[in-house]
């Protein structure tokens, strides 16, 4: 270990090095020293130096970690706070003190409750008119100094939004000894703030000057300037009260102490004799905190001073927190750090990395909220155990009295603790570069929980929470009633979702800060608005349960679970014998089930605080409507995609028993989006048509002028595999013939054996089994090796071409691929459901036919295969959101995705991938997605779409989308988000219309009503017209004669719209050419005869190819 | 001024659908010459036409140019020259692109008369109608449908002739294998005459299998200079994986930039 250290300090020197080097600030120098000769010899084969040896030794050792330290050094540099700002703060910092020191001592006496005071200051006090109950008499006396205090002073301070902490110490004799009580000692600071802001007004290197709360805490206000000039831009410096050490003794504020009468605070009449009321740690601790500060500031002092590793680690931490969100303040964590000094657990010759390293670790195991830990050392303190039973969590200061962390929620610190633990996870990961989500990629509210709850009203719900609240606890948190009320929500929350949440934090609003000259009460009349919100981050098994069992019925805790539940608890037997107290939430369909949270939510919330659904919004399944089958009564697609793949497995069973076969069959593999739940809308298995045309088992479509279209069905494809043989000809066109034959062969044994309805096609068989259509094909590498083989000069070579990589890539790629897929939406559920979405997403923009489905199943894939820094997502609208976050912010010219299904891929494996990425030739595939199962060729399936072009514009898109859900959900809390999923149509140059009773799922379309299935019987000897598709027929012909002029963009699920962009070269004036003579029509250009592309005569094609299917053509101007 | 001359000599006139057309495509045409006619192109007699729409079918070229005479063949191709493609078993669909088009006339005089025309006639007349759409789709469809018997007999007599094909394609390797008039042998893979296949996977293995036996023959570690050159390369493998650890910081930080917020 101690080797190990020595070792990496060394590498630390040079890695500090290099970094100067990177700066640009170094090569000058050694170019002077070594003149010409050593440029010369500065190749890979120069001769080393011993330093260099070592370096190079190190680095191959520890490559991952210094890599990683690479990484810190840089971020560390960013956020150091500029040397200018440095400066100029100084100034501006002489200037302020001297004007504070100069305020005179006050003589006067002033009343509180009266107005004269603030009429006198010209300022208002920064308390609510509930404290101002009690009778103060408050005299100004003069403060010694002003302090840098916090962050900025330790050098620990992120530039970035910077936050300077000036200390002001009141002095003790402000306070009387009687002043600890209902908050007499609050209102006095308040006026003792006042007073100082009614001083700094008048400074002129101030431009604005108002009152904040600390930690959104509204007990302990705080004055929030900013300086004038460029310095305000980049920070703003916040003066702070605390009181003398020696105002008073600590063990007034002990926890199990009363320092807040009831009868003050509920304004009702003392009975004579009553005791003291209930203890008050909360109100207590808001004492507390000025009380212990100016202890605990030296003792961070002490312990950080001249450590610049411990405090770079303080900064990673913080930047850490802060990409998450997390409210714990920087304080927090400094004290964390000075605690793991103090245990020995790190010091300061740790590298940052290493103390960043076991601060995690340590997090990640620790159990603040049943064993709390103390910077305290000695006996005689209150004990531990007094403060569990008063505080969810425990962390104590120097002092031994004051809990650190006396206003955090148990969520925020369990997800405190659970980031932790994912940060472990992420470091160990050698696959990843676990710099970047840790410290570089901040999370948002949208991408961070599967369900967030919000409170349309909230005001009534804090009203009846208080009303409801035991007057012990309302005594104990006095006027900070939002802590009430955030604490209760919580306990009933993670009461009521218990094993279906891993976690359940608070959301708190923007802090609040308002102009020293209104009232509190005042500003928070106009604009702001106190709002809470939850978020849940659901487990993915847990979330769908429908019943939460509860305790036997005999047992007493029954009677608990009973209280707690209402009338939703009932007994219940279960399969196992067992008779229970149980709640059974009300869901069929998957798609309901994972909305079982909110129903549980809602009816809690009713129960409990009688406050009706209606007025809770929940962020969870607004996009179920998008999965749905509208046309057959709102099915999921989740519940067709399971009919298909029962079908399919015994359609299989069927196909393995074949007999009479030449070959046997020994494998059968789906490789439609069905078969790993990605299809929006699945095959249903029902046939309308009830007196079909009929040749052999298929049916044909009608003719006739004016018969009705067939129902659009598709087709389950998969792939045959046959046993070994090695008879199959060596000539492309024999071997398909001969499969043909095979395809003849089976579809004649599946009716005579199985009386399955099967037709056989030269390139496929169809067979019908349970209403539903599968596509078979025999498939043989031969096949492959048989495309790719050409013959030069004699000598047989196997070339790669477009035909090739195509029929690998369905019979060989598709199937464990599509089996790779099947495993990921085992493992998890929101898979299948999240690409549906994507694939909508996709279609609704018009961009669905330029992406290959494949593709989008990977990215969504990704999501759930490399989600650092979150954990995969449990709802499918989660991950949508985080698709389209990592479509729209990767920039794929620079980034490729690996994606590992099976942990088949090492280390090298992901190495190799990048440099065949950055070796790329012209940034082709744009979009790289490579996996495990790629063949020789990496990221095949979008080796020829998306382009640049349309991953760029779905970028756009993605943004617009993410921005607008961002304010439809979190801000505005519409009903529905559907807007998201239409088009603008302008930008385009041509708009096809189409008949609509002719265009497919026209009945899935986002304004289309839901009807219901008329029951019609199933006719089942005949395979229904499959995969009759006007529209893809329609637009293959525009793309393969139009494709070099225009592209062509169309909404697969219902779209009545071709949208048409001509390409922008359709405009030049061209040549004329014999073999480059398409769509050319003449024009005379200063007399000459040119060509240019004849585009209204396209427009006019568009028509008559499409005839019977357009119903206009419109040309955008 | 090159291009100019060529297109010379190609006339200009636009092709109509029906009468109803209001901006029809303009085809471009000329007499087919080339070196080497093909009994199919006959010279004198071959219109040759660039810019086809892609819709346009034979009966409707015929229409097209019937003031000019009477056409015996109609040729489409997708490129001027390209090989007719030999009857194959799984017919491939066509794609549906802008083509050339041979049109040859029953007499050198109607090509002439073609080659003055100064309008052509509607694609859609003389009772033909291009069939295009819904009705071409639907037609394309119901035709995919074959019954079994007809699949069956067609691959029975594909594979006759394949059979028949390759029978005497190892007739004619046998025949080579016969000496020739000066005594010189073919050496062919069904003779008796062992040989090896000529393929690219065989001939890479047979270049390997040479590369080994020479690294074999070579001695290593043996000069001092190897040795030097062995560290060194280490060395190299090291300094690389470094650079190559630098430039990826360098491109995060570009892309970047370190910002955290």
């Amino acid at each position: 270990m101690v080797k190990r250290e020595l070792k990496n300090s060394v590498s630390e020197e040079e890695t500090a090095l290099d970094v100067a080097n990177e700066n640009g600030k170094r090569p000058i120098q050694s170019s002077n020293k070594d003149g010409p000769k050593r440029m010369k010899t500065k190749s890979l084969y120069r001769q080393p130096t011993a330093a260099e040896l070592n370096r190079l030794q190190e680095t191959e050792n520890l490559f991952n970690s210094n890599l990683f330290r690479l990484q810190v050094e840089e971020v560390l540099q960013e956020v150091k706070v500029k040397e200018k700002t440095v400066k100029r703060f100084q100034e501006w910092y002489n200037i302020l003190k001297s004007h504070l020191i100069s305020i005179p001592e006050d003589v006067k006496e002033y009343d509180l409750t009266e107005k004269a005071f603030e009429k006198h200051l010209k300022v208002k006090l920064p308390v609510t008119n509930e404290i101002r109950k009690s009778k103060v008499i408050f005299r100004f006396h003069k403060f010694t100094d002003v302090e840098i205090v916090g962050s900025y002073m330790l050098g620990c301070s992120i530039d970035s939004k910077l936050v300077i902490d000036l200390q002001i110490t009141v002095p003790a004799e402000t306070y009387t000894k009687n002043d600890s009580v209902n908050y007499k000692y609050h209102l006095k600071r308040a006026a003792y703030l006042a007073y100082i802001a009614s001083h700094l007004r008048k400074l002129e290197s101030i431009e604005e000057i108002k009152y904040t709360y600390l930690h959104n805490c509204s007990t302990k206000p705080l004055i929030h300037v900013k300086p004038n000039g460029k310095l305000g831009n980049h920070l703003s410096v916040h003066i702070n009260l605390v009181c003398d050490s020696d105002t008073y003794k600590l063990h007034r504020f002990s926890p199990t102490r009363n320092n807040l009468r009831e009868s003050w605070l509920l304004s009702v009449e003392q009975q004579e004799g009553a005791d003291v009321g209930p203890p008050t740690p909360h109100y207590n601790s808001s004492v507390l905190t000025d009380l212990t500060a100016a202890e605990n500031q030296t003792f961070l002092n002490e312990t950080l001073v001249n450590k610049e590793n411990l405090k770079q680690a303080i900064i990673l931490l913080k930047i850490w927190v802060r990409q998450r969100k997390l409210q714990v303040s920087g304080h927090v964590m400094s004290m964390l750090i000075a605690y793991l000094v103090q245990m020995k657990r790190i010091n300061n010759i740790m590298s940052s990395y290493q103390i960043v390293r076991n601060v995690w670790i340590y997090l990640k195991s620790s159990e603040w909220d049943t064993k709390g830990i103390s910077l305290h050392k000695g006996q005689d303190t209150p004990s531990m155990e007094e403060f569990h039973t008063h505080f969810p969590i425990v962390f104590l200061d120097r002092s031994g009295y004051y809990n650190v962390c006396w206003q955090m929620c148990k969520g925020t610190y369990f997800a405190l603790r659970r980031e932790s633990g994912l940060a472990v996870d992420m470091l160990d990961n050698g696959k990843i570069n676990s710099f970047i989500p840790l410290f570089m990629t901040p999370v948002s509210i949208l991408m961070q929980f599967d369900h967030i709850l919000k409170f349309k009203n909230f005001p009534k719900l804090k009203q009846a929470i208080l009303d409801r609240a035991p007057k012990s606890s309302k005594v104990n948190y006095g006027l900070d009633q939002l802590a009430l009320v955030t604490d209760t929500l919580y306990d009933l929350l993670s009461k009521g979702l218990g094993e279906r949440a891993h976690l359940i934090l608070q959301i708190v609003e923007e802090e609040f800060s308002w102009p020293v000259t209104k009232t509190v009460n005042n500003a928070k009349k106009n604009g702001y608005v106190e709002n809470l919100s939850f978020g849940f981050i659901l487990d993915a098994v847990n979330a769908i349960s429908v019943v939460d069992r509860g305790p036997p019925a005999n047992l007493p805790d029954a009677e608990l679970f009973r209280a707690f539940w209402g009338d939703k608890s009932e007994l219940r037997r279960f399969q196992d014998g067992a008779i229970t107290e149980a709640c059974v939430w009300d869901a069929r369909a998957l798609a309901e089930r994972r909305a079982v949270p909110r129903q549980l939510v809602n009816y809690l919330l009713a129960l409990k605080y009688d406050i009706p659904s209606t007025e809770l919004y929940h962020i969870c399944s607004q996009l179920d409507e998008l999965t749905a089958r509208k046309s057959a009564g709102g099915q999921q697609m989740e519940e067709s995609a399971l009919a298909v793949l029962q079908a399919f497995d015994e359609l299989r069973r069927d196909l393995r028993a074949l007999s009479q076969l030449p070959l046997d069959i020994s494998a059968v593999y789906g490789i439609s989006p069905v078969f790993s739940y990605c299809e929006p809308f699945p095959a249903l298995g029902i046939n309308l048509d009830r007196n079909p045309r009929r040749r052999a088992n298929a049916s044909l479509i009608k003719e006739l002028h004016n018969a009705k279209l067939p129902e659009y069905t598709p087709v389950n494809k998969a792939i045959v595999e046959l046993s070994h043989s090695g008879k199959w000809p060596g000539e492309l066109d024999a071997f398909r013939c001969l499969k043909a034959a095979f395809h003849l062969q089976i579809a004649e044994r599946l009716s005579s054996q199985h009386a399955l309805p099967a037709h056989a096609y030269p390139a496929h068989v169809d067979v019908l089994r349970n209403g539903l259509v599968f596509r078979l094909q025999v498939a043989h590498p031969k096949e492959i090796t048989l495309v790719r083989r050409e013959v030069e000069r004699g000598v047989v070579r196997h070339k790669e071409s477009e035909e090739s990589a195509a029929l690998q890539c369905d019979t060989v790629l598709m199937p464990r691929l599509r089996g790779a897929l099947h495993g990921l939406h085992q493992k998890h559920p929101a898979f299948g459901p999240a690409v549906c979405l994507f694939v909508r997403w996709l279609s609704c923009q018009l961009l669905g036919d330029h992406w290959p489905r494949s593709v989008s199943e990977l990215l969504v894939g990704a999501v759930f295969t490399l989600p650092a820094p979150l954990q995969p997502p449990a709802q499918p609208a989660a991950a949508l959101y985080r698709a389209l976050k990592l479509l729209a912010t990767t920039d794929w010219s620079t980034h490729m995705l690996a994606i590992d299904f099976n942990d088949d891929m090492s280390r090298e494996d992901i190495t190799e991938l990048e440099r065949k990425f950055a070796g790329r030739e012209n940034q082709t595939p744009y979009l790289f997605i490579a996996t495990a199962y790629d063949g020789p060729q990496p990221s095949v399936w979008s080796r020829r779409s998306p382009t640049k072009q349309v991953v760029l514009r779905t970028q756009l898109v993605a943004r617009g989308t993410l921005d607008y859900l961002e304010k439809a959900l979190l801000v505005d809390m519409v009903d529905s988000i559907l807007p998201a999923f239409v088009p603008s149509l302008s930008g385009y140059d041509v708009l096809i219309y189409l008949q609509k009773r002719l265009v497919p799922h026209c009945t899935e379309r986002l304004d289309a009503a839901q009807s219901s299935l008329a029951e019609e019987a199933v006719v089942d000897d005949v395979i229904p017209v499959v995969e009759f598709h006007p529209v893809d027929r329609y637009l293959d012909e525009l793309r393969s004669a139009y494709g070099e002029f225009a592209l062509f963009f169309h909404d697969r699920y219902g779209g009545d719209v071709i949208a048409v962009l001509w390409k922008p070269d359709v405009k030049e004036i061209k040549e004329f050419q014999t073999l480059n003579a398409n769509a050319l029509e003449q024009v005379s250009v200063g007399g000459e005869t040119k060509y240019r592309v004849n585009k209204e005569a396209i427009v006019e094609d568009f028509q008559i190819l499409g005839d019977g299917l357009v119903k206009e053509v419109i040309i955008n101007k | 001024m090159k291009s100019n001359k060529r297109t010379h000599d190609f006339r200009a006139l636009e092709l109509k659908i029906s009468e109803q057309s209001i901006s029809p495509h303009t085809i471009y045409f000329k007499e087919h010459s080339v070196r080497e006619h093909s009994s199919d192109k006959p010279s004198g007699r071959t219109l040759f036409i660039v810019n086809v729409p892609p819709y346009a079918d034979e009966k409707g070229l015929k229409n097209a140019f019937s003031e000019a005479g009477t056409v015996n063949s109609v040729i489409f191709a997708t490129k001027p020259n390209a090989e007719i493609q030999s009857e194959k078993f799984t017919k491939e669909t066509c794609k549906l692109s802008f083509k050339v088009c041979y049109l040859v006339f029953k007499k050198v005089s109607e090509l002439n008369k073609a080659l003055e025309l100064t309008e052509l006639r509607p694609m859609n007349s003389n009772g033909h109608e291009i069939i295009v759409g819904m009705k071409k789709w639907i037609q394309e469809h119901n035709a995919a449908v074959e019954l079994p018997q007809v699949l069956k007999e067609r691959i029975e007599t594909f594979m006759k002739t394949h059979d028949n094909k390759t029978q005497s394609e190892q007739k004619q390797e046998k025949q080579l294998e016969q000496q020739d008039d000066e005594g010189w042998i073919t050496v062919t893979k069904g003779g008796k005459v062992q040989s090896f296949a000529r393929t690219e996977k065989v001939e890479s293995k047979i270049m390997a299998k040479e590369e080994s036996k020479k690294k074999r023959k070579e001695l290593k570690n043996f000069y001092t200079f190897q040795i030097r050159e062995t560290k060194m390369k280490h060395i190299v493998s090291l300094r690389q994986k470094f650079e190559e650890d630098k430039k990826k910081i360098v491109q995060i930080k570009q892309s970047r930039r370190f910002k955290p917020f």
